[in-house]
């Protein structure tokens, strides 16, 4: 009776066990709420994996911050690049027609429907496993191989040639197109819509 | 004191106290779910603020925050564990603001500060970063005012802790 802690006329250890109800009420949400969410993700079709590095090519495995410019990033990771005038030429190389020439488009679905350049492969990078049994042969079979992404600070091209490095492509054979989607449209080629040659060319405004 | 004089104000800050938690919890699920729904959108976001270096670490943030936000928002939409939710909304807003506070700063070189836009990764696209901070100020003194303990009104079970009668 005369000394229980939380007596209505002593403010103070009830301020406190309130608080601690607070901080308690507070890890318990954390704590469910973060096996949840993981499971959520986990569910979740577009989830990420957890254990997997989507940002390969830094030193000692761990993630940095993008470039201050694509040619560095390019350069750090050993990677080569062309322009938009080496693109265009082996866009109209007699190769590319017998897939010795590869185009491949490393952005992701949405993107790659509403605009690509005609005849390029998707490849999202983020979730390559949907993409690797067709574009691995493609890619073994083709001398050539130039990936796009929308130019500008845009790593994910980047990203696509490191993941055909690791699965075995030789790195002489992938070419980084560094203007990307927006340098084909600006020097006005066409391009084409919804899935790989579906025959829907939009003409390209010089 | 007249009591009837009282019992307006004390309604007023029971709606206003309802209406910020409806408003948090729908801001959180909102944001919560445009980042879940493009996580790796979210992924590129997270790693920009170069504040992890961990591959899974920064995976595991941007895989699970976005969930998490969604149920903590849900949580307060419901009115269950609302001083818990609204003190996890709060560790997450400061430190966050403080983050974008930051990269905004490093920035601001040769362009005003409250011209300065930028994806913050906060699930509404590019953004004037002021009016973001001052969003965030907002949300962060209505989660100080929720963990207060005002208004336990439509709440399904304001504490975790204590029997559903003692809520009524």
């Amino acid at each position: 009776m005369n000394g229980h802690p939380h007596h209505a006329s002593s403010p103070r250890p009830c301020r406190l066990t309130e608080f601690k109800q607070v901080l308690l009420e507070a890890l318990a949400v954390a704590l469910i709420g973060g096996i949840i969410a993981l499971a959520a993700n986990a569910i979740s079709p577009r989830g990420l994996n957890i254990a997997r590095n989507y940002f390969p090519g830094s030193a000692h495995g761990v993630v940095t911050p993008p470039p201050l410019s694509p040619i560095a990033g390019l350069r750090q990771k050993g990677l080569q690049w062309i322009d938009g005038s080496k693109a265009t030429l082996l866009f109209k190389d007699p190769r590319y027609a017998q897939q010795r020439v590869a185009f491949i488009d490393a952005r992701n679905d949405e993107e790659y429907r509403h605009e690509h350049i005609p005849g390029a492969y998707p490849f999202d990078p983020y979730y390559p496993t949907k993409f690797l049994a067709t574009i691995l042969p493609l890619c073994q079979g083709a001398e050539e191989i130039v990936l796009y992404c929308n130019g500008g600070d845009c790593e994910d091209s980047q990203f696509a040639a490191l993941t055909l490095r690791d699965a075995g492509i030789e790195n002489k054979k992938l070419f980084v197109y560094v203007g990307g989607i927006t340098d084909w449209t600006n020097r006005g080629y066409a391009t084409e819509i919804g899935e790989r040659n579906s025959g829907n060319i939009v003409p390209g405004v010089p | 004191m007249n009591p009837s004089l009282l019992l307006p104000r004390g309604r007023i800050a029971d709606t206003a106290t309802v209406l910020a938690r409806f408003l948090i919890g729908a801001v959180f699920v909102y944001m919560g779910l445009s980042k879940a729904l493009q996580p790796v959108e979210f992924l590129k976001m997270v790693r920009q603020y170069d504040a992890v270096q961990s591959p899974f670490l920064l995976n595991t943030i941007a895989a699970g925050l976005p969930w998490f936000e969604v149920l903590c928002g849900a949580l307060l939409l419901a009115g269950i564990a609302v001083r818990g939710s609204a003190l996890i909304l709060i560790c997450m807003l400061v430190p966050f603001t403080w983050m974008v506070l930051h990269r905004a700063l490093s920035l601001h070189v040769d362009i005003p500060f409250c011209a300065i836009k930028f994806d913050c990764g906060c699930g509404v696209g590019e953004v004037p970063i002021c009016r973001k901070l001052l969003e965030n100020a907002a949300l962060i003194l209505m989660s100080v005012w929720l963990l207060a303990g005002r208004g336990r009104k439509l709440c399904l079970r304001y504490s975790l802790w204590q029997r559903p009668k003692r809520d009524v």
